[in-house]
């Protein structure tokens, strides 16, 4: 295997071997805490233009499987682990990582202490990073990385550009794509819903043409200030038909409704955050995948209620509007991977779309 | 001859979340929680005001007083005891000029509901008297409709709602008997 380097933006350097893709690549630099579910992580959209790194040491030993995939087409920029495992065993398996990777063109790098890659993370905040060949200068390598841009059309890069449809018998959902995950339409078509895709930029106009039942605003990567248009969507939107958003969707619909919202140091990025459900005082253990969060302060208590918060720091976790039938969270119900108490909000939304109907069949 | 069948219809998570969402709904209705006050209807009731008057602390931290109704005295299929009405009402918070929520399980009928404005308007006059119930079954005898309903279950007479809850009960659930 190759030598190659990981650098970041404050000058630290981890000396590793490539496997995967050959490639050079820059971008921002994440860990995540989950112990398993290497496979739907790598796959999710969210982490586009990210370099992955798992906290885990061990990756890969469970190999690449066909049922696993959150997206067809990963945009993860890198994956970075302590150790990943070339023969795999398991019998789902197809191909191990190192296979995987090469197919999707993302390059790996292994033999990384990534508990120490998390501290200085933890402790610095994500940051730029570039993972290439150890035959250049340090010099050269951070000046490059100095100069380098990240882009901020991300949701653009990942959601997808025609219209498709996930039938069902059953109501009609209209699911606006920021770069979804397959468990979430998997957990619609489960609960009977016919569930109709559509582009990041799709106006609110056309949704509801569709005369939709109600309306998924999914998780997708990059800041939710970089989606005006979204926010436009989101206020016509709400008057009309029940809304449920998840992580950039629930940002979104914080930013429509007059919250601000804030990059944070490291993210959540693992499926061990615990949540508190203000009402009932009940703590569901979510999967969640944001560095991106909605400030506290900044919601306005007319107009948003908060219902969730994260336990260990405080963070906005869910929302519910006062006065339209829209709410939110931060973490991810789907579950994919992660532990599934969260499941339970697909079946609030099913009920929330009922109830709506039955209130609005005589307007 | 056929053996009467019990389904569950709604399972604890599901309570769990319809009482949530009522809570969420009387904060949004009334604006706040001033001047509130839950009367619950003995005995499943009850415990359902309490969840709630819970969830309201929870959320806005403030209590909000729980009355517990008997309108046993108030049923319009009793043909005694008119006199002893009041007698049966054990000392309860001042509800003039407040928001009264009547909570019950099960909605029918509507004669409960009917006996329990009753039994409240002897207590005083409120600004406003709502309804929450955890199931709407349908087959109404009166003119009364919910403001906050957990769940529209449409039945027919035939078939027996019935509401378990953890307080009294073995666990939390909603089932539904058919009798052949």
């Amino acid at each position: 295997m190759r030598k190659r380097l990981l650098v970041l933006e404050d000058g630290t350097v981890f000396k590793g071997y490539g496997f995967g893709s050959p490639r050079e690549t820059i971008g921002e630099v994440v860990f995540n805490t989950g112990m398993t579910g290497y496979q739907e992580s790598i796959t999710d959209q969210s982490y586009n233009g990210q370099l992955l790194t798992f906290t885990f040491p061990l990756i890969g030993n469970a190999g690449i499987n066909r049922d696993d995939y959150e997206s067809i087409f990963p945009t993860t920029r890198a994956v970075i682990v302590k150790e990943f495992a070339r023969r795999p065993s398991n019998w789902r398996s197809q191909m191990n990582l190192d296979e995987f990777l090469k197919e999707k063109d993302i390059p790996g790098l292994t033999g990384v202490d990534t508990r120490r890659l998390t501290r200085v993370i933890r402790e610095h905040g994500a940051m730029k990073a570039i993972l290439t060949d150890d035959t250049r200068s340090i010099e050269d390598i951070t000046y490059q990385l100095s100069q380098a841009k990240l882009p901020v059309n991300q949701v653009e890069q990942v959601s997808t550009t025609r219209p498709y449809v996930s039938p069902q018998n059953g109501r009609k959902v209209v699911v606006v794509d920021y770069g979804l995950k397959h468990s979430i339409l998997h957990e619609l078509n489960k609960r009977e819903c016919h569930v109709t895709v559509l582009p990041h930029d799709t106006k609110a106009e056309t949704i509801l043409n569709l005369k939709p039942d109600g309306v998924m605003l999914t998780n997708g990567p990059g800041d939710p200030k970089d989606l005006p248009q979204a926010h436009e969507m989101v206020r016509e939107l709400q008057k009309h038909v029940p809304i449920f958003g998840i992580c950039l969707g629930h940002q979104l619909i914080a930013l429509a409704n007059g919250a601000e919202t804030y990059k944070m140091t490291f993210g959540h990025r693992g499926f061990n955050h615990p949540v508190r459900e203000i009402a009932t005082g009940k703590i569901d253990f979510t999967s969640q995948n944001h560095g991106y969060a909605v400030s506290d302060e900044s919601v306005n208590k007319e107009e948003l209620m908060i219902t969730h918060v994260e336990i260990n720091d405080g963070t906005v976790e869910g929302l519910r509007h006062r006065h339209h039938p829209v709410f939110s969270v931060q973490y991810h119900p789907d579950a994919a991977p992660g532990p599934h108490d969260g499941a339970g909000l697909f079946d609030q939304f099913i009920e929330l779309m009922d109830a709506w109907k039955v209130e609005n069949k005589d307007a | 001859m056929q053996k009467s069948s019990k389904i569950e219809v709604v399972n604890e998570a599901a309570i769990e979340r319809a009482l949530t969402r009522i809570t969420y709904e009387i904060i949004e209705k009334n604006k706040g929680v001033e001047d509130l006050i839950l009367a619950g209807i003995k005995t499943r009731g009850v415990f359902l005001a309490h969840r709630i008057a819970q969830r309201i602390g929870q959320l806005e931290g403030q209590t909000v007083d729980v009355l517990e109704l008997d309108i046993s005295l108030y049923r319009d299929d009793r043909e005694d005891g008119a006199d002893e009405k009041q007698s049966t009402l054990s000392h309860t918070p001042a509800i003039k000029g407040k928001k009264v929520v009547i909570v019950d399980d099960v909605l029918y009928t509507g004669r409960t509901i009917r006996a329990a404005l009753d039994a409240i308007i002897d207590l005083g006059r409120p600004d406003k008297i709502l309804l929450a119930v955890l199931i709407d079954r349908g087959n109404r005898e009166l003119p009364i409709r919910a403001d906050f309903v957990g769940k529209n279950i449409p039945t027919s007479r035939e078939e027996t709602i019935q509401v378990s809850l953890k307080e009294t009960d073995e666990a939390d659930q909603v089932t539904i008997i058919k009798t052949p």
